[in-house]
């Protein structure tokens, strides 16, 4: 049966459709949610609950700063992310991590706040947002609230939107002081790749190669991304060493708690994931 | 084609496909391009279960669902229900069994897609689960469950075995013998174009069927028995194909397309599968399981070669056999070996059903056959182009299977020019420069690839050219281009003959009621045999067109006349007559010549292997530049070269084009692609988790071709299409283990392989 997609161009738009009708599938560039919907067996009878599409709606898109934060509201592209110049220079880590994420179609068709709110163990922007300590902005039609994104993503598929409520944007503090923003994914090919295991890291490294201050994430290794104080504390302070990474790899070994899938082991996942620190070494004489 | 710069085409060189420009515009149509007013929706309900006995399929709701035209299932067929080129064993819907989880069970006709996959969805089937025989040795078993009851050899399809010389007991005089079990997985085609098509019945009453598929000629002399109608009344059209590397080679869609459009009062009635159900429902590279041992003589010089093989073709028997057997007769690769020891079992099991692919049975044992050279080499130092050039086949020996080389056999060449070019003689630099943590590896593997059917199948195409009213020339090609450019060639090679370039042609693809019976698009044999075939044609033509023009020039002789683009030229004269002027002088039954060519086959040793052995082969030698990353296992192809023997090269780009594509294929095959069947269900049944490389994972690749004439090709080429596909495999587990020392023996050598065999190496080499 054929399935009625809305099309909003306005949030005003949006809220009366929240209104008329409450079971609604919401969509940003549906390249999880229309991969899903395909591989559905239709239904036997009756017509399937509306898809209302959310990229249509200009005031969901764009990038503004205001008093020292950057503002992605959650429609805007990859593409458009990856090409923006003040997220190039503020948080390189997301540029990095966003041209590594599926191809440049899938690129111009998905949006952060879908990849957030699919909020897939594989999602490639969580873990770059996890470490730079961002924070969604969730809105309805007569209220918004601002949370971190940690406690926005609850498991695989599962986030903290309430009914009525739509992701409305991601807000990333700009004065951060990491000198090194580094991401690596590992998929079983190099482009169109969902990640065995990946891991973003920022590093405030000293002149003298100290580890001043550190975040580490780990994604696909657990049922949503991995962070550990314990791991991030032990290195702050330290040189930069292949030794004191060494030290640490079992303290990240234990944070991890990944599955099989038709991609990998969970045995290789959590030691290839481990084996990501190492990668850290390169910046050592940076 | 568009009037451009006038420029004959000329043998060697470069000039752009003809149908380039078409498809890169979206203006060539595709079998799934066809459309109607009115039409029709076909789909299948197939059975999602390996193995049982099929009780009942029931259709009554599905039947009476709007917008649902008819629900067939198999007592709607009115002919045998088989096909299957060789054994019959197919049912076009199922009757009896459900052999494997693709097996088709009811066919719906919808008005719309809609109805359709709603229609599919209310199809239920009866059925009495049997337990599934899914792994080759297992099904050989005493008691094994049999996927047909009626299969004379139970689940074993066809057994063959080659032994020359001493055989296995030649091992005694060895220096030393290495030996290994390799493995390679079923892979998926994974072509662009899934299944599709277009039927209809005609005012007369023919079935029509346009469709993607490698041998019209063939499927329609299928077709006619299996739904129980005269060949005559069945044609078959094959526009240019989006892919099929084998896939296509034989009945997939088209008896399934025929049966809907006899139940549709007239109505067109269209097809067309989802990646999905071309995965499922499609053939595979058949998966091998094959033994190996190889002798040497301490100077490296081959002695004994044993070579036991297990190749699964699933539930059907398809061309199953025949891809096995090519496989056996290249067990040898391209080297002299007097004393071998052969066998091969090809098994049926309920995983998939196994299928031609691009190499057809030789990527399998190159794989390992090259594998256990560089193991021979290692255990004597010998470095491993030296251990190959000295076994390296020539002209006049005798091939593994005891066949004399009487063609062209240019794998020295190959080696020489391989041995010779800076990947090779700069490898150990670049080695030393991997950086922390990663090591880097190079690897070489040498082919051979036959070109042709076997002796005892005849080999043959039936040219056609036409000198039209306008002055132009049509080619019918009774070859399907599956991509691979041969109609195109087809112009190169009549344009080259007759002075003209690309704007004066048109290509009429396949077309059983307008073209003719020129056999399948496969072997490696398109451009070699029609190429042959049109080369008489067109000369025939040629003289044709001389004489008549003579009526135009105050001339006497024809020689005194020559074509050039366009027209025809006096050679002193300045006289120029176009060549419209000279088609006018043409009686309609004088445009068209027509010819054949019946390529040349082995008459001696038939017996040797089944349906007889080949004797034109094509050569390579492939070198891999491969760096492992020690930190997740992951290999990367740095740098790849392929040297090739295929004859003189009638047009470099697309000569390239095809080593460049078996190269990708294969990198993909060597790396990532696994078509994993587990208990007759995969996991692996879309794009996203079949993994085909993309182009950021394959390196810029060299190709080389070498100087070498096959004497009895059209201006001295031989087959170039599957060659290239069965180097990568071999080149880099070769790689991999000049980088870390590790052999895997089983491809794809995924990262998580690497890492898993890097742990186990590490964990031996520690002190107890």
């Amino acid at each position: 049966m054929a399935r009625e997609v809305l099309l909003p161009r306005t949030l005003d738009d949006l809220w009366e459709i929240f209104h008329a009708e409450p079971e609604l599938h919401l969509y940003a560039g549906g390249t999880d949610l229309l991969v899903k919907l395909r591989s559905q067996p239709p239904l036997p009878s009756g017509s399937p609950s509306p898809l209302v599409c959310l990229e249509r709606i200009d005031g969901l898109k764009g990038i503004y700063e205001e008093d020292g934060l950057v503002c992605i509201r959650a429609c805007t592209t990859h593409s458009e992310i990856m090409k923006d110049p003040v997220i190039r220079q503020h948080f390189p880590v997301l540029t990095k991590v966003l041209s590594l994420l599926g191809s440049p179609h899938i690129r111009n068709m998905g949006t952060i706040g879908g990849n957030i709110c699919t909020a897939s163990p594989a999602g490639d922007t969580l873990t770059p947002l996890y470490t730079l300590g961002a924070s969604v902005e969730a809105r309805s039609c007569d209220s918004g609230r601002l949370m971190p994104l940690k406690s926005f993503i609850l498991g695989p598929g599962s986030v903290a939107l309430q009914q009525g409520e739509i992701l409305y944007g991601i807000w990333i503090k700009k004065d951060h002081d990491f000198n090194i923003h580094h991401f690596e994914k590992i998929g079983q090919r190099k482009a169109l790749a969902i990640a065995i295991a990946s891991m973003a890291a920022l590093i405030k490294l000293s002149g003298e190669g100290t580890i001043e201050k550190i975040r580490l994430a780990w994604g696909s290794v657990a049922p949503t991304v991995a962070v550990s104080h314990t791991i991030e504390d032990a290195l702050t302070g330290k040189p930069l060493t292949e030794n004191v990474l060494r030290d640490a790899m079992p303290l990240v070994t234990d944070a991890l708690s990944p599955i099989d899938d038709v991609r990998a082991s969970a045995g290789y996942r959590r030691r290839v994931a481990t084996n990501l620190l190492l990668r850290l070494l390169q910046y050592k004489d940076a | 084609m568009k009037r451009g710069k006038q420029v004959p085409f000329r043998i060697g060189t470069t000039t752009p496909r003809c149908d380039a420009c078409t498809k890169v515009t979206g203006q060539e149509k595709y079998a799934a391009d066809y459309y109607g007013d009115h039409f029709f929706w076909a789909g299948v309900k197939r059975a999602g279960t390996p193995h049982g006995k099929l009780l009942k399929v029931n259709t009554e709701d599905a039947k009476r669902l709007k917008g649902v035209v008819a629900v067939l299932t198999s007592e709607d067929v009115a002919g045998s229900n088989r096909v299957g080129i060789i054994r019959g064993d197919q049912p076009v819907l199922a009757d009896k069994k459900i052999c494997y989880a693709g097996d088709p069970l009811a066919l719906v006709i919808a008005e719309n897609k809609e109805a359709l996959q709603a229609a599919v969805g209310f199809i239920t089937f009866d059925h009495e689960p049997l337990p599934g025989v899914f792994d080759v040795e297992e099904a050989l078993k005493k008691g094994a469950p049999l996927v047909h009851e009626d299969s004379p050899e139970g689940n074993l399809l066809r057994l063959v075995s080659v032994e020359t010389g001493k055989g296995a007991s030649a091992f005694d005089e060895c220096d030393v013998i290495v030996e290994g079990v390799f493995q390679t997985p079923f892979q998926e085609h994974a072509y662009l174009e899934t299944e599709a098509g277009w039927a209809y019945l005609d005012d007369s009453e023919q079935l029509v069927v346009v469709t993607t598929t490698q041998t019209p000629f063939r499927d329609r002399n299928e077709m006619a028995p299996a739904l129980g109608i005269d060949v005559e009344k069945i044609r078959v059209i094959v526009p240019y194909l989006g892919g099929a590397f084998g896939g296509k080679d034989g009945i997939a869609i088209q008896c399934l397309l025929g049966l809907a459009a006899l139940h549709t009062g007239g109505v067109p009635v269209k097809m067309w599968w989802g990646r999905e159900e071309s995965f499922l429902a499609s053939t595979k590279r058949l998966s091998a399981r094959m033994r190996y041992r190889l002798g040497v003589k301490r100077d490296g010089t081959f002695h004994a070669l044993e070579c036991r093989a297990y190749f699964d073709t699933g539930a059907y028997a398809g061309l199953g056999e025949t891809v096995m057997t090519l496989g056996l007769e290249h067990a040898g690769s391209a080297y002299r070996i007097p004393n071998v020891s052969i066998e091969g079992s090809c098994v049926y099991t309920n995983n998939t059903v196994g299928g031609p692919f691009r190499g057809f049975g030789v990527t399998q044992v190159t794989a390992a056959m090259e594998q256990v050279i560089d193991m021979a080499a290692q255990r004597l130092s010998i470095d491993p182009l030296a251990i190959r050039r000295s076994n390296a086949l020539e002209k006049g020996d005798k091939n593994c299977i005891g066949v004399t080389l009487t063609h062209s056999t240019g794998i020295k060449k190959c080696l020489a020019a391989l041995s010779e070019h800076p990947l090779w003689r700069e490898k150990e630099g670049w080695k030393m420069k991997a950086e922390q943590f990663k090591k880097r590896g190079v690897g070489i593997a040498c082919m051979a690839h036959a070109m042709g059917y076997p002796a005892v199948v005849p080999d043959f195409a039936n040219a056609k050219i036409e000198f039209t009213g306008e002055g132009r020339f049509r080619i019918y090609a009774g070859i399907v281009d599956m991509g691979q450019g041969n109609t195109s060639t087809y112009a190169h090679i009549a344009g080259a003959m007759l002075g003209q370039d690309t704007s004066v042609f048109e290509l009429v693809q396949p077309d059983t009621e307008r073209t003719l019976p020129s056999g399948s698009s496969s072997a490696s044999r398109t451009t070699y045999v029609y190429g042959n075939a049109l080369i008489i044609a067109v000369e025939d033509l040629k003289k044709r067109i001389l004489d008549k023009a003579l009526h135009l020039f105050c001339s006497a002789q024809a020689e005194e006349l020559m074509l050039v683009p366009g027209g025809i030229r006096h050679r002193e004269g300045k006289k120029k007559v176009s060549l419209r002027k000279v088609a006018g002088l043409f009686d309609e039954p004088e445009r068209t010549c027509t010819a054949h060519f019946r390529s040349p086959a082995a008459t001696e040793m038939l017996d040797r292997i089944y349906l007889g052995p080949h004797i034109i082969f094509s050569y390579a030698a492939h070198l891999s530049y491969v760096e492992i990353d020690m930190l997740t296992g992951c290999a990367e192809v740095i740098g790849y070269l392929a040297v090739t023997d295929a004859g003189n090269v009638i047009n470099p780009q697309a000569y390239e084009q095809q080593i460049q594509g078996g190269i990708a294929q294969g990198i993909g095959f060597a790396l990532s692609e696994d078509y994993k069947v587990a208990n007759g269900h995969t996991d692996t049944n879309n794009l996203a988790t079949y993994i085909i490389p993309t182009a950021m994972d394959v390196p810029d690749m060299m190709s080389v071709a070498v100087d070498n004439v096959e004497e009895t090709g059209p201006f001295g080429m031989k087959g170039i299409g599957e060659i290239s596909i069965s180097g990568p495999v071999p080149a880099i587990a070769n790689a991999v283990a000049d980088a870390c020392g590790i052999r895997i023996g089983r491809n794809p050598i995924t990262a998580e392989n690497i890492f898993q065999a890097l742990q186990k190496q590490d964990d031996q080499e520690k002190p107890r």
